[in-house]
């Protein structure tokens, strides 16, 4: 890797962290969610670094090339943080649902409180 | 003992009001509400215009949380019998005093309103057909016991179903899969035969390209309420 992809890819890192945890600071992304994404910039910023933790670690798994170890953590990151999303979607939807019905009863009960009064 | 009809309607202006004269005429010991699904169309202002009592949801939920909501008010208002019935004409209310006395008297904990068992009137296509005894097969594989229109939304709840509906209900697709939620619960479901009409109003919620869909998911959700205690 040379010298002028590593500090690219360094600038780009260090921009992304900053625009993410300048969005926590505005309140435009939960932290909750701000935390995957911010340690995954952190490790691969440490090894943009520092080439050689890679290659310590590629020869540790016994992986060809250090590339191949990015695809498979990266696709594997990936999976994870869309189940993630997926669970929380899914939960999401059983609350709107009983958002949806409480609120639609309320409005009833109202209106029969209404009917009552006026009789 | 007091009974409710819970009608649920998404986009059902053509045929509500014939829907609810004739709960009107033949169940007049039911009360009613209509549960408006975030109807697109005027459902919600002809309900109004004839004082129909409507539960408005201001978010589209299908008919499992349409459904459900009228659970729920069920349950809050003390009801100890509640009635699915369709707002779309294809139910016949001249049946529910039957299923209700069936209820009662054989302590059954649900009553389902079955095309099946005399196979009068109108009885779906033959892909269709073909399709419910399928899930009537599964369902006699898991639970043991032979339920002939499993889809049926026409359904009888006493007390403790309307509670069961109320926590936990399937957002789509809901019928067969909540049958067997109770039945592996160990509650008595019985069937009564009835007629029902072909649809004149609205479209189903099963198109052709959901078929396939339909069949996988409520096979899975069978399979996984069987898992459940």
């Amino acid at each position: 890797m040379s010298l002028k992809i590593q500090i690219i890819v360094a600038i780009v890192l260090v921009l992304a962290l900053a625009s993410i945890i300048n969005m926590v600071r505005k309140e435009a992304l939960d932290i909750r969610f701000a935390l995957s994404w911010l340690s995954v910039g952190i490790i691969v910023l440490i090894f943009d670094i520092f080439p050689s933790a890679m290659d310590w670690l590629v020869h540790l798994l016994g992986i060809e090339l250090p590339v191949n170890m990015m695809f498979f953590f990266g696709f594997c990151f990936t999976l994870f943080l869309v189940f993630g999303l997926t669970t929380k979607v899914s939960r999401q939807a059983e609350q709107l649902k009983r958002l949806t019905q409480e609120m639609a009863l309320l409005e009833k009960s109202l209106e029969n409180a209404k009917e009552k009064e006026e009789q | 003992m007091r009974k409710l009809v819970i009608i649920p309607a998404y986009n059902e202006q053509g045929g509500i009001v014939k829907t609810v004269r004739d709960v009107k005429a033949h169940a007049p010991e039911f009360d009613f509400i209509v549960i408006n699904d975030c109807s697109t169309d005027r459902t919600l202002d002809i309900c109004r215009e004839h004082g129909f009592p409507v539960v408005n949801l201001p978010v589209n939920l299908g008919i499992g949380g349409g459904v459900q909501t009228g659970y729920v008010y069920a349950f809050r208002h003390g009801y100890d019998i509640a009635v699915q019935f369709d707002g779309d004409g294809q139910h016949n209310a001249r049946y529910l005093n039957e299923m209700a006395e069936k209820l009662m008297e054989e302590q059954l904990d649900m009553v389902i309103g079955s095309r099946y068992i005399k196979k009068e009137g109108f009885q779906s296509s033959g892909l269709r057909r073909l399709g419910i005894r399928y899930f009537t097969w599964l369902i006699k594989l898991i639970t043991g016991q032979k339920i002939t229109d499993p889809t049926s939304g026409m359904r009888m709840a006493n007390r403790d179903v309307i509670e069961l509906y109320a926590k936990n209900y399937p957002k789509d697709y809901p019928e067969p899969e909540s049958v067997v939620t109770i039945l592996k619960k160990g509650k008595k479901v019985e069937e009564v035969p009835v007629q029902m009409n072909a649809r004149e109003e609205g479209v189903s919620s099963i198109s052709p390209k959901k078929s396939v869909y339909y069949m996988i998911k409520v096979t899975l959700a069978i399979l996984i309420a069987a898992l459940r205690r």
